[in-house]
């Protein structure tokens, strides 16, 4: 069920739907989280919401466990990615979500090489699971996702900060509720517990947490992410604040003077905002601007994080009966 | 409220129930146990050969085994011998789950398993202190070590030190002990009384003195000094391993307390060796760092320089000076390189045009290979990396205490000895990395902070490779391997030049000869 949730003159369902698209957030290594896997919105069926996103990520400050530092032999850190992102609306109660992200590292102080190539698959599916009208101002409704990624390419984890990623395959359970009022109050708070699988480094042992493991396989902490949005989204115009916090369930700190690690303990909080605008003239497309800065954090950088892209959408649907 | 129309109820179910199964199923493999192992799986070990006439095998430091004198123990039909067994018995019979898993973790071996903690010392020790805000960098203090920087810094030079100062006094402790367990003969509790349990496996080597506590005694003694911040670990092992002795019917109050007692003597023995082996002044002052980039310099060679940021200054200089177990500091000269490739001449822009081609065209396999032999910060170094590979020959050859320690010794004075020839010839030539040369080149691993000629790990491979290979001939092509792909994964980490391994393979198989020649000699085969 999708209540009305725009109007326009010439298309209402399509001016909808093209709103209801997906951001990316890159955290620090870590793998991307697509905005719609975190919203509480849903695509009508028979609907694709597809496009390309760049994202410019730079940190020179970090969290050396809980001191924060600037390191001469990396100086700043910037990870940049287009992110191929598609969701399809399967029915009106699911959606389905790829995201294949591109990336690329760089240190612009020191000797260390950066990396690029492919990162993780994300696949999702989401799920309505309520919708209730709230008298005459809006509507809750109560989204479920499941979630997965994927490495891609069997890239290094091992070269912390510059790895594309962690190269866990993770899968991940989400809730969101979200209230839209009928003159575009947006309100949307969501919390997710992500399970990450076990990293194969190249070497056989490594020293974390206190402890050297003889192992070349390495215990990855499960991650618990929250976060709100509050905001204007209406006549296809979204303008959202948010803030999200991560946990890490383990892991240890990142050791003076060393290179992060993969399973370290990253926790941080951040604030930003979200501006989806749409292009005067071409119909169905979306500019996309999205900031956040990690101010606390642990073991982690203090991001500025900027994505920017286009998004279009298409009503199959539509199509079908012209 | 618009609505869209819906497909039928059992079509949408099994949309869902197909896409949560294959998510489901495509990520199932990332579930599996979180149990990550941190310590070696190893077999009980079952000597096969006593090895009863090691207490006449050559010493390396000591004159011989009487040395360090043990008293004659007290007859087993003492009274106090006899109220000893009665306290193993006692405690045999509640043992706890904690102590059966110590009895099976060292019945392993001693020699293993303290190779294995030092190696997690080394590990948490290699550190390098971060800089002051001024850009200098603070030096660890031994006398103050839980300061920061804590002490020491275990570095690649730093640990082939301690693993060897270790391994050569594990090894003449246990060859001393072994002289006065055949001297006198007593066997172990289990064997004088057979109500005693043997939670170990039983051998024919005499319990007095106590190789488990020798064993104890002498690591303890010198891990504490050599990595004083972990000494609550370090003699919460030492006790633990003279308590699975006890508890396993292996060796009796007496046999322990004069194991420990020979240790701790044996270990003092080397300990005062190292107090002046020229270990304390390697770190340099900043006028000999000034002498040797003048030095290279003056020999029309661009010398080397710390690309650290901060720059950093150089890693033990002066460690080339540092005693070393086979070579005389005569030798250490002789043994030194000739002159690396000029760095005006082609066949420098060559090499560098090589390390940037080679660091920017990696497989993945070749990348695999860099990570597999970084061997960096939070590493057992390398040293600590051919003690781990040698570790499976030594369980799988069921040694003796004794013989086991003699693998580590002579493994560890070759790393050693590889270490201080390798860093002679570094300081020698002040050679810059190749990244130094041209700025293109980025590195796939973290750059050491000393000069590139000769490389590190193909000195340390080289000569590891060489005594393993005469100690275990079977494994010798599996050697031989691990070195070549040791040495060249520093070509591919874009932070050596193939002239700086090929050379260092060749230094490093000359050093590991003396330690062999020792070995053919030693009276142990």
């Amino acid at each position: 069920m999708i209540p009305p949730i725009t109007a326009s003159r010439h298309n209402p369902h399509k001016q909808t739907l093209a709103s209801i698209c997906f951001a990316l957030l890159v955290l620090l290594f870590r793998p991307l989280h697509a905005q719609t896997i975190d919203d509480g919105i849903m695509l009508a069926d028979k609907t694709l919401c597809a496009g390309a996103l760049y994202t410019h990520d730079s940190w020179d400050h970090y969290w050396e466990g809980n001191l924060e530092r600037v390191n001469g032999n990396i100086g700043t850190i910037t990870t940049q990615s287009i992110t191929m992102a598609a969701n399809y609306g399967v029915t009106s109660w699911f959606d389905a979500i790829v995201n294949v992200p591109y990336i690329w590292t760089n240190a612009s102080k020191g000797v260390l090489h950066g990396q690029a190539g492919f990162q993780d698959l994300t696949l999702a599916a989401k799920f309505k699971a309520i919708s209730i009208p709230v008298k005459q101002f809006g509507a809750l409704r109560g989204i479920a996702v499941l979630s997965g990624t994927l490495p891609m390419t069997n890239y290094t984890p091992d070269l912390q900060p510059l790895s594309l990623g962690a190269n866990s395959k993770t899968i991940s359970g989400r809730t969101t509720l979200n209230f839209l009022g009928k003159r575009g109050l947006y309100v949307n708070g969501t919390a997710a517990y992500t399970f990450r699988g076990n990293v194969t480094l190249d070497r056989p042992y490594y020293f974390t947490n206190n402890q050297l493991y003889l192992s070349n396989e390495v215990a990855m902490p499960n991650q618990f992410n929250f976060g709100t949005s509050v905001g204007y989204r209406k006549n296809n115009l979204e303008i959202v604040g948010d803030y999200s916090q991560q946990q890490t369930r383990g892991g240890g700190d990142i050791r003076p003077q060393d290179t992060p690690f993969v399973s370290n303990r990253t926790n941080f909080s951040k604030a930003g905002a979200t501006f989806k605008i749409p292009v005067p003239k071409l119909r169905n497309i979306q500019y996309w601007l999205l900031y956040s800065n990690t101010f606390q954090g642990r073991n982690v950088g203090q991001a500025n994080t900027i994505t920017t892209g286009l998004m279009y959408t298409l009503s199959f649907e539509k199509r079908a009966k012209p | 409220m618009n609505r869209k129309s819906k497909p039928s109820k059992p079509n949408t179910l099994r949309r869902f129930a197909l896409i949560a199964a294959s998510i489901i199923f495509a990520f199932s493999s990332s579930s599996c146990s979180k149990d990550i192992p941190s310590t070696e799986v190893l077999p009980p070990v079952t000597p096969a050969n006593a090895d009863a006439n090691a207490g006449s095998w050559k010493m390396i430091v000591l004159s011989g085994p009487t040395q360090v004198p043990v008293t004659v123990p007290a007859p087993t039909n003492d009274p106090g011998y006899q109220s000893e067994l009665a306290t193993i018995k006692t405690a045999q019979a509640s043992l706890t789950d904690t102590q059966k898993t110590a009895i099976t973790y060292w019945s392993s071996g001693g020699v293993l398993r303290w190779n294995e903690i030092m190696r997690e010392l080394v590990a948490r020790s290699d550190l390098p202190p971060s800089p002051n805000p001024d850009g200098s960098y603070p030096v660890p203090n031994p006398a103050n070590p839980f300061a920061n920087p804590q002490y020491p810094f275990s570095n690649p030079p730093y640990a082939a030190r301690a693993y060897s100062n270790v391994a050569v006094a594990q090894f003449e402790a246990l060859k001393v002990a072994w002289y006065y367990k055949f001297l006198y003969n007593r066997p172990s509790p289990s064997k004088v009384d057979t109500s005693i349990k043997s939670l170990m496996p039983t051998t024919n080597v005499p319990s007095y003195p106590s190789e488990d506590a020798v064993e104890a005694g002498v690591n303890a003694a010198l891990l504490t000094l050599l990595f004083p911040t972990s000494v609550d670990e370090i003699n919460a092992k030492a006790a633990e391993q003279q308590q699975a002795a006890l508890l396993s019917g292996r060796a009796s109050p007496s046999d322990i307390a004069a194991g420990v007692a020979l240790g701790n003597a044996v270990a003092a023995i080397i300990a005062n060796r190292a107090a002046s082996d020229g270990m304390k002044a390697a770190g340099g002052t900043p006028a000999i760092w000034q002498a040797l980039a003048d030095g290279a310099t003056a020999r029309g060679e661009i010398p080397w320089i710390s690309q650290d940021g901060p720059p950093r200054p150089p890693m033990l200089p002066l460690f080339g000076q540092v005693k070393a177990w086979m070579l005389t500091p005569t030798d250490i000269v002789n043994e030194r390189a000739t002159p690396p490739p000029s760095t005006s001449s082609t066949q420098m822009k060559t090499e560098t045009a090589e390390v940037l081609n080679t660091v920017n065209n990696l497989t993945r396999d070749q990348l695999a290979t860099v990570y597999k032999w970084a061997d960096g910060v939070s590493t057992p170094t390398p040293s600590g990396h051919w003690d781990a590979i040698a570790a499976p020959y030594i369980s799988a050859a069921s040694y003796s205490e004794v013989r086991s320690a003699r693998v580590y010794a002579l493994l560890n004075m070759a790393l050693h000895d590889a270490g201080v020839a390798c860093w002679d010839t570094k300081y020698f030539y002040f050679n810059p990395r190749p990244s130094q040369l041209d700025p293109e080149i980025k590195t796939q691993t973290g750059l050491p902070n000393f000069p590139s000629y000769v490389s590190g790990h193909s000195d340390f491979s080289a000569a590891a490779a060489d005594v393993l290979s005469y100690l275990f001939p079977d494994g010798a092509t599996n050697f031989s391997a691990l070195k070549q792909e040791a040495a060249l994964s520093r070509l591919y980490g874009g932070i050596h030049y193939r002239s700086d391994i090929e050379v260092g393979i060749a230094q490093g198989q000359r050093i590991g000869e003396y330690t062999v020649r020792f070995a053919k000699s030693d009276g142990a085969n």
